[in-house]
């Protein structure tokens, strides 16, 4: 009889252990189910929710601009305006605003026996790389060290220094990109990306997201000595 | 059998109510082992209506498949050696056959 009581235990015991598996399982395997589509639910109402906020500012816009069209008096108004917009554009105003600064400095990884010593160093096409990707990130004005990147800024070596706008400087070198913060970094954060190229030598590269990025004017020369505006119908 | 069922209910209860989550890399193992549990509890289903029911080798038979079955699953991974279709075979053609077994053993009762 004792023996019969204590196999009915263990038999108990058993078939608990099995129940609790298969619910855990069932479990599990439902909520692997319920989790992907809720989340692709929750991405595509957010995106539906943007495009339609951007909708209405551009219906405002619409409105403004066909007002003022009517009233006729728009034009030296956006003569000022343009000019403005001009000198933004061509790096001549500091700007300010939310984006990333990066610091980025030599490995502090020795090199080994045999190594090229040059590859723990950074160089103008790390430097280009990283611009180049903060750029296809919507950067909107990007400075390294201070020198604002215009049209026919520069990035290249100089023996040790780096040199941006005929203005050279050594490492560390500070970027400060204006956009937005998040796109910025993850761009630069992105798998196989500069980050991770760049962190297999050992150079060390620091994305500081800010709500206010200082970017300065451009302070070189904006003459031309041998460009000339080609004749004919510009202005 | 009585006590049996009210096992299974308290497990399927604890396991609806448990926090515990298996990470999705062991879920393959757990669903291994999860198959050779049921494949041990309808093997000692039919050894009872056998009359040939052993308590210790139920109960030996339950925790070694499972863990053994899981391990084997395991180690193939790394050998990257697909055991766990073969695990899912053998104990899914078990159960299976038990299954046969004890139906037959309904019929002839009736």
């Amino acid at each position: 009889m004792n023996r019969f009581k204590k196999g009915h235990i263990s038999v108990a015991v058993v078939c608990a252990v099995l129940g609790f598996m298969i619910s855990l399982q069932f479990r599990i395997s439902m909520e692997q189910k319920a989790s992907l589509p809720y989340q692709r639910l929750e991405e595509l109402s957010s995106r539906l929710l943007d495009v339609e906020r951007e909708r209405d500012k551009l219906q405002e816009k619409l409105s403004a601009l066909e007002e003022a069209a009517e009233k006729g008096e728009a034009n030296s108004l956006s003569d000022q305006k343009a000019s403005e917009i001009l000198r933004q554009r061509a790096g001549l105003v500091a700007m300010e605003g939310p984006g990333v600064i990066v610091l980025i400095d030599d490995s502090r990884l020795k090199s080994k026996a045999g190594d090229n010593q040059n590859l723990y160093i950074i160089h103008d096409d790390d430097l280009l790389r990283v611009v180049n990707e903060l750029r296809a990130a919507g950067a909107e004005v990007i400075s390294i060290n201070g020198q604002r990147i215009i049209a026919t800024s520069e990035i290249r070596c100089a023996g040790p220094t780096l040199s941006v706008n005929n203005v050279r400087s050594a490492p560390p070198y500070e970027i400060h990109a204006i956009g937005d913060a998040a796109t910025l970094e993850n761009a630069l954060k992105m798998r196989g990306g500069v980050m991770e190229t760049l962190a297999v030598w050992g150079i060390q590269l620091e994305i500081q997201a800010s709500e206010n990025v200082e970017v300065p004017a451009y302070k070189g020369t904006t003459q031309y000595q041998y460009a000339k505006p080609a004749g004919g119908g510009a202005s | 059998m009585i006590s049996a069922v009210c096992g299974l209910i308290i497990g399927l209860v604890l396991g609806a109510f448990c926090p515990l989550i298996i990470p999705v890399a062991y879920s393959k193992l757990f669903s291994v082992a999860l198959l050779a549990c049921l494949d041990s509890v309808f093997g000692g289903y039919r050894s009872v209506l056998e009359d040939k029911f052993d308590n210790t080798i139920f109960i030996s038979g339950f925790f070694t498949n499972a863990l053994l079955a899981a391990f084997l699953v395991y180690v193939g991974d790394h050998l990257s050696i697909d055991l766990y279709y073969v695990a899912l075979l053998t104990f899914g053609f078990r159960i299976f056959q038990n299954l046969a077994i004890i139906r037959r053993y309904f019929l002839k009762k009736h």
